[in-house]
């Protein structure tokens, strides 16, 4: 048995070396795509093209600009005397946000009575910097609201002492992006990179007529089950580490808690998908039709994990979905171990479900995998 | 000795569609037996049935002696199987396919090494272990296949449409290795659907919409099959010749048939008929060179058969 198992898995290196790009793409893929989002995501969002038009063109005003500016969130693209320039820049996309300031902002600012007003005009098609800029120019505002308060009430700024919140942000202390997003995609591509290579174990070889060779030689379903997952079990582990040593020392992604812990459950992770992968494969006619239903249902775990929105926020029905898919529990294990330092003490429901859901998979996929071989 | 292989009442249906329907026959031990039939007629799916990978709807196939339903484990140690195009690993070199089957087989490695150096000899690949299979010509590879499939020494061993798309001397060569292989003692079940090589088997089955048609041996085929004689005609305008004398009724000719550049026409008493021939090309300006009644080829009998 283990002599044919180990014939299999030799000749599936074989096929590895000379399909170099496939694992390569299986092994560096992975690394490129985080290098490319840890770069991208390692800094806040800054310099937002802002378009201010100044129908007051007061002290007041120049100010309100260069708070805007100090922000650091803005860079200030023009200034512009008609409202159809920003009508345009909006429309191209050329600037994120613009701010109109009314002919008596100055005005209104001085009276003891008086109500300003201010125009700002976001680009909502790009959700994710127009809530960055909304926020912003809220704190700008907010702090130009006290300023104008403490005038109004004449007091003098000592006396007035408001709302001073103490913020304090775990685990993330800086709030830095990278440190959210890395760990995730790192997570999810552990997860495509396994499914992809566990889909074409048995579509190559329907597609290429060879599997009818195969199962007419002496192996049992389960030899040529094994002797399969063992390329994909290597090269998918091995794409774990690299993947975890590029996080951790180029991106900084601390590791808190237990290496071994993560390597363990990585593992078992790997197992869950692999089983999923060989599924899709023996349905499979074609290594193009495996392709898709990877991207089906990997698109589809990609929903649900939490990493493009919180679960915590999905409908009731979406939530319970969310809760069956292994890729879901496993980000959740993956960034309490590296960002919070949790242990099994805190993680258990999330290992639970994944050894739940895993042992379901895997017995399913198992059998469902044999019945087809046989 | 049990037979090499026995079907009873042998069914397969998907769905609606019965792709065989109830085949008997037996090839002997020690046998070339032929199975013939044109593409879709049920080749296919009695192989595959023959070897355990789809299950009859009906029916039984005994190969070896053993039933081959439960006895899947056994029969794959005692059974060889090769098909020209995807018995092989391309991207593997020949040493490397051969080693992968010899180790699926569970051969050790001293028996390993000298069988694949055998295989090597049979396949006359000496010299080019380290060639990739897919750089091999169609020739080499079917013989290389054929090399590997043995390689664990089967008794048995079916070869599905082993030499499509293989120019005829490579053909040769394999059919020779088989003869070779017959006379060591293996048998062999071939799907083909080349006439000249029906001609080489031992005994045959033609099946069609899967229903077996015909089956003996080549020359019984021919003798109970054929009503009629073949007689060969070379004129100066064959595919005029053939719509004339399909046109002509009185004659009562069965067939009217190119083949090549001929022209042949299967009826009964076909001898008596050849004055009448004559005349009504002579009447039409096609000039005739040569008219002979000749022995009806496989072809004539398959195509005969199939109407």
């Amino acid at each position: 048995m283990l002599k044919r198992i180990l014939a299999l898995t030799k000749k599936e290196f074989i096929h590895l070396r000379n399909d170099w790009w496939l694992p390569a793409f299986m092994l560096f893929g992975g690394v490129l795509e985080l290098m490319a989002v840890g770069w991208a995501t390692a800094r806040p969002i800054s310099n937002l093209p802002l378009m201010v038009l100044d129908h007051d063109r007061s002290a007041a005003s120049r100010s309100l600009v260069i708070s805007l500016e100090n922000t650091e969130t803005f860079t200030l693209e023009a200034m512009v005397d008609d409202f159809q320039t920003i009508e345009d820049a909006l429309e191209r996309g050329q600037i994120s946000a613009a701010i109109i300031i009314p002919p008596d902002y100055a005005e209104e600012m001085a009276a003891s009575d008086g109500n300003p007003t201010l125009s700002m005009i976001l680009n909502g098609a790009e959700s994710v910097p127009a809530t960055a800029a909304l926020r912003a120019a809220e704190g700008v505002i907010a702090s130009l609201n006290e300023k104008l308060i403490i005038k109004r009430l004449k007091l003098s700024p000592d006396e007035f002492s408001g709302f001073a919140p103490r913020l304090r942000v775990w685990f993330n202390e800086a709030l830095s992006e990278a440190l959210y997003t890395t760990p995730a995609e790192m997570g999810l591509m552990l997860e495509f990179t396994t499914l992809l290579f566990a889909a074409l174990a048995f579509s190559r070889e329907r597609e290429l007529g060879t599997l009818e060779q195969l199962l007419v030689m002496p192996f049992s379903s389960l030899e040529i089950i094994i002797g399969k997952a063992i390329p994909v079990i290597v090269i998918a582990f091995t794409d774990f580490v690299l993947m975890l040593s590029m996080v951790h020392f180029v991106f900084k992604v601390p590791i808190r808690g237990s290496l071994p812990l993560l390597f363990i459950l990585a593992f078992g992770y790997l197992l869950v998908e692999l089983g999923k992968g060989m599924v899709l494969s023996v349905i499979s006619k074609s290594q193009m039709q495996a392709f898709l239903l990877v991207l089906l249902f990997g698109m589809t775990d990609f929903m649900f994990t939490g990493y493009a929105a919180p679960v915590e926020s999905m409908p009731q029905a979406l939530q319970f979905v969310a809760n069956i898919v292994p890729a879901h529990h496993w980000l959740e294990i993956l960034r309490g171990i590296l960002l919070k330092g949790a242990g099994m003490d805190v993680l258990w429901p999330h290992v639970a479900a994944l050894a739940v859901l895993g042992t379901f998979i895997m017995t399913f996929s198992l059998r469902f995998v044999r019945k087809a071989l046989d | 000795m049990t037979p090499a292989i026995i079907t009873n009442n042998l069914t397969k249906r998907f769905g609606d569609f019965t792709a065989v329907n109830g085949i008997n026959f037996e090839a002997k031990r020690g046998e070339i037996f032929g199975f013939l039939g044109p593409n879709g007629s049920g080749k296919t799916t009695t192989i595959r049935m023959m070897l355990g990978l789809l299950a009859p709807s009906a029916g039984d196939v005994q190969a070896l002696g053993i039933s081959v339903k439960g006895n899947q484990a056994e029969l794959q140690q005692r059974v060889g199987y090769m098909s020209q195009r995807f018995s092989l690993y391309n991207d593997l070199t020949v040493q490397q396919n051969l080693q992968f089957y010899g180790a699926a087989y569970g051969l050790n490695n001293t028996d390993l090494k000298s069988r694949i150096q055998d295989a090597l000899v049979m396949a006359g690949l000496e010299g080019r272990e380290n060639a990739k299979t897919k750089d091999l010509s169609g020739g080499w590879r079917q013989r290389l296949a054929l090399s590997a499939a043995i390689l664990h020494r089967p008794e048995l061993i079916f070869l599905d449409e082993p030499t499509a798309g293989v120019d005829p001397i490579s053909r040769r060569a394999f059919w020779d290795l088989l003869y070779q292989l017959v006379a060591d003692g293996v048998s062999v079940f071939v799907t083909t659907h080349y006439m000249d090589e029906a001609e080489h088997c031992h005994r045959l089955a033609f099946i069609q919409r899967g229903n077996i048609i015909a089956r003996g041996t080549p020359a019984e085929i021919k003798k109970n099959m054929m009503q009629g004689q073949v007689l060969e005609i070379a004129s100066s305008d064959a595919v005029n010749t053939i719509k004339i004398l399909r046109a002509a009724e009185s004659l009562d000719l069965q067939e009217v048939e190119l083949y090549g550049s001929l022209v042949h026409v299967v009826a009964q008493n076909v001898e008596k008929k050849k004055k009448d021939i004559q005349k009504l090309l002579k009447k039409e300006k096609i000039q005739i060179e040569d008219m002979a009644v000749i022995e009806a080829s496989l072809e004539d009998v398959f195509i005969a058969s199939m109407k």
